[in-house]
């Protein structure tokens, strides 16, 4: 609520102006302040890894509810990431992506030679799978490529599908009752229409919880990897919201405007979220 | 289960004891101690160790984890602030000023004898002096050499440099200088220099980055766009400096940051940096290097720069702060840190002499004129009253990575960042004016006020 206040008001830790209420004008700035507009689409696009991660964690947790031997061992090695220091395995995907002599370039340096193109300079290009333009919204073919956006959503697919959400799924897999399966094998179902008509729908709940979790993530995240790997560039590429309100509260002493970016940005994951609840659970009770 | 967890809590408030011991280190009785906020470089255990025996009374302190001038100020405001704390430009003494946490101690030290703003370089006043007031003592001074590296120089047969070169002529030897492997690779580039110090370029140029009253900004100026491009053509047209991708194969910036590493591995015949590289570079025992002071540009200037400590205005010990404001000031540090290699002292006159040129611990260190000779050319960054330093930093920044990664021209990026910057300045004329004061920070803050 405090936040609310100072969002009104003009406040700079610097003094730069006499401190007052200026009402809305920080969120009248806001919506046409372009770097505001270019980051919330950074934002998004970091979320595009989003449903990859999400179906990969599916599908860990059914290899992982095998009855296999030492699958206690495998679900800890998977689960490792998220219980590893965040800044250590950010530093460890630095050199990874390093063009030169990291490991990826190492394995994709040929594929790209064989296409007659170079390997990705990763968190050090703008480049991007859409193509976004560095500085502008818009859409060009000379930015087509992989970068450091692109960068940052492969490393979090890798974090996440052995994190929380595999054992989300492992445990709504627990919950199924066994009776479901069997009636299925009585009524000849294959492994495919098993998985379709029993455990998706089973699964439903915990796949609605685990949008919903890693919608509000997602719109909150991007501010751990880009401090560290890239400080938020190149020229602002990896600049997410949360990144951008930590820019200008702590670096540009801007506490009233940051106040207002992180009001608007809580607006947009409460609307997120109530539009989930709304069609989500709808499809959820249908499963 | 419920005495499991029983015994886990009291384990670990037994655990907290010795932890919360641990972390309030007790004062010795008799003693004032002072907290100095400042980076944690290797060379300041030396620097305190002096302080602390040449003041017996006080006991000094350093806190580099909450170095970061969002800490200082959030906890300052706070009231649990450090006594003493480091600024590295104009803009962060602006800054600290203004949100009312640096003590103004021009009078203090008038009476101790040091009139701040007359003993120091004149390059470096810009991060300690603000309207002829005083708020701290510069700690260091520097400005950029070119060093050499004496063992890869051999190696090409190419007799060490021994006169000041012009940029043609050191472009040409940078370019004998860069080995690349067969896939063309480099093994070692001709010339190493820091992207950031692109500000240095313009300077050496001629250019700036705002105009003399700081009311526009004119980093678009023909000189700065030279000065940028030739950066840029460093690494792409005559390919003897390190690309962003090779760079990105350095460690991480500051004290022991990826260029020195370059440069003492081997990795670069020349280096463009300052004294301060030498703390970092003696530790490399088999690196034989010199240093030749760098070419001019069209401005005949260098820039200066360097970092001050200032004085908390929230210190409960400010007696004890002061006291460390004028051994900044007096012989034993500044010789100290001359010896140390820790950029050049602060106060030009411990920068000559015998005690100065040849240090009798590393007499193989021939060079110390040309520091104090570049030093003596050295220029202050500038400030714009009316736009905050940090954004203006970020906006260019932005451009420069641009440039920096070959997507965009200098013209084309200084162009975009200028106009984006008066934009910024133009509100904050327009605030300064409804405010009706003189400027932004409700004074006539001049800029560096360049020769």
């Amino acid at each position: 609520m405090f936040s609310l206040v100072v969002s009104a008001t003009n406040w700079s830790l610097t003094r730069e102006e006499p401190f007052r209420f200026v009402g809305l004008a920080n969120f009248a700035q806001l919506f046409g302040d372009k770097e505001f507009w270019q980051y919330f689409i950074n934002t998004g696009y970091l979320m595009l890894g989003m449903p990859i991660a999400i179906a990969g964690s599916l599908c860990l947790a059914l290899l992982l509810s095998q009855k296999l031997r030492g699958v206690v061992i495998y679900r800890t090695m998977f689960y490792l990431p998220s219980f590893t220091s965040g800044v250590a395995l950010l530093i460890l995907w630095k050199a990874l992506y390093n063009p030169q002599f990291g490991p990826i370039n190492a394995a994709l340096g040929p594929i790209f030679q064989w296409f007659g193109g170079q390997a990705p300079e990763w968190l050090l290009s703008t480049k991007n799978l859409l193509g976004l333009h560095a500085e502008d919204i818009r859409l060009v073919w000379a930015q087509f490529g992989l970068g450091a956006r692109d960068a940052m959503i492969f490393m979090g697919i890798w974090i996440s599908i052995g994190g929380s959400n595999m054992l989300l799924y492992l445990a709504g897999l627990s919950n199924i009752p066994q009776e479901l399966f069997e009636a299925a094998q009585i009524d000849g179902a294959g492994p495919w229409a098993t998985f379709r008509h029993v455990t998706w729908p089973q699964l439903a709940p915990t796949t609605f919880f685990i949008l919903v979790m890693s919608f509000i993530g997602g719109l909150q995240g991007g501010f751990e990897s880009a401090r560290v790997l890239t400080a938020g560039g190149p020229a602002g590429t990896t600049t997410t919201l949360a990144y951008y309100i930590y820019t200008k509260a702590f670096e540009e002493f801007q506490i009233g405007y940051a106040s207002a970016v992180s009001w608007v940005l809580f607006i947009i994951i409460a609307v997120v979220t109530l539009l989930n609840w709304k069609f989500g659970s709808r499809e959820t009770n249908d499963a | 289960m419920k005495w499991v967890f029983a015994g886990a809590f009291v384990l670990l408030c037994l655990l907290a004891i010795p932890a919360y011991r641990g972390s309030h280190d007790p004062v010795t009785a008799g003693k004032t101690r002072i907290v100095w906020i400042s980076d944690d470089n290797p060379v300041r255990k030396g620097q305190i160790e002096l302080f602390n025996k040449t003041h017996p009374s006080i006991e000094l302190k350093i806190d580099p984890t909450n170095a970061g001038m969002e800490k200082v100020i959030v906890q300052s405001l706070a009231g649990v602030g450090p006594d003493l704390f480091d600024c590295y430009n104009p803009f962060q003494l602006s800054a600290y000023v203004r949100a009312g946490i640096a003590a103004d101690i021009t009078d203090d030290m008038l009476k101790a004898g040091v009139d701040v703003g007359k003993i120091i370089w004149p390059a470096v006043k810009v991060t300690c002096v603000r309207d002829e007031r005083a708020y701290g003592f510069p700690c260091n001074a520097a400005c950029d050499a070119v060093w050499f590296n004496k063992k890869l120089f051999e190696e090409a047969r190419i007799p060490y440099p021994d006169h000041q070169m012009t940029w043609d002529e050191l472009i040409a030897l940078a370019k004998r200088l860069t080995v690349r492997e067969a896939d063309g690779r480099a093994k070692q580039f001709g010339l190493l220099c820091d992207w950031w110090q692109w500000q240095s370029f313009i300077a050496m140029w001629g250019g700036s980055i705002f105009s003399a009253d700081g009311s526009q900004c004119v980093v678009d100026s023909p000189e700065a766009i030279a000065a940028v491009q030739f950066l840029h053509d460093l690494i792409y047209v005559h390919k003897v400096m390190p690309s962003p991708a090779d760079e990105a194969s350095a460690t991480q910036g500051g004290w022991g940051s990826g260029t020195i590493s370059f440069f003492s591995g081997d990795k670069g015949a020349m280096a463009f940096g300052g004294r301060w590289w030498l703390c970092t570079l003696r530790m490399s025992k088999d690196l034989r290097s010199g240093v030749m002071p760098a070419p001019f540009g069209p401005g005949g200037v260098y820039r200066g720069y360097g970092r001050s400590t200032l004085v908390s205005a929230n210190s409960k010990n400010r007696a004890a702060a002061l006291e460390f404001m004028k051994y900044l000031a007096g012989p034993d540090y500044n010789q100290l840190l001359n010896d140390q290699g820790d950029a050049l002292a602060p106060v030009p006159a411990y920068c000559q002499g015998e005690r100065f040129l040849h240090n009798p611990e590393y007499p193989q260190e021939t060079d110390n004129q040309v520091w104090a000779d570049a030093m003596a050319k050295g220029v202050p960054d500038q400030v714009s009253p009316y736009v905050n330093g940090n954004l203006a930093n970020r906006i260019l920044t932005k451009q420069l990575d641009l440039v920096k990664n070959d997507q965009k021209t200098a013209a084309d990026a200084l162009r975009s960042a200028a106009k984006r910057i008066n934009e910024e300045i133009a509100k904050g004329r327009a605030m300064a004016a409804a405010a009706g004061v003189a400027g932004r920070a409700g004074t006539a803050e001049k800029t560096g006020g360049r020769p």
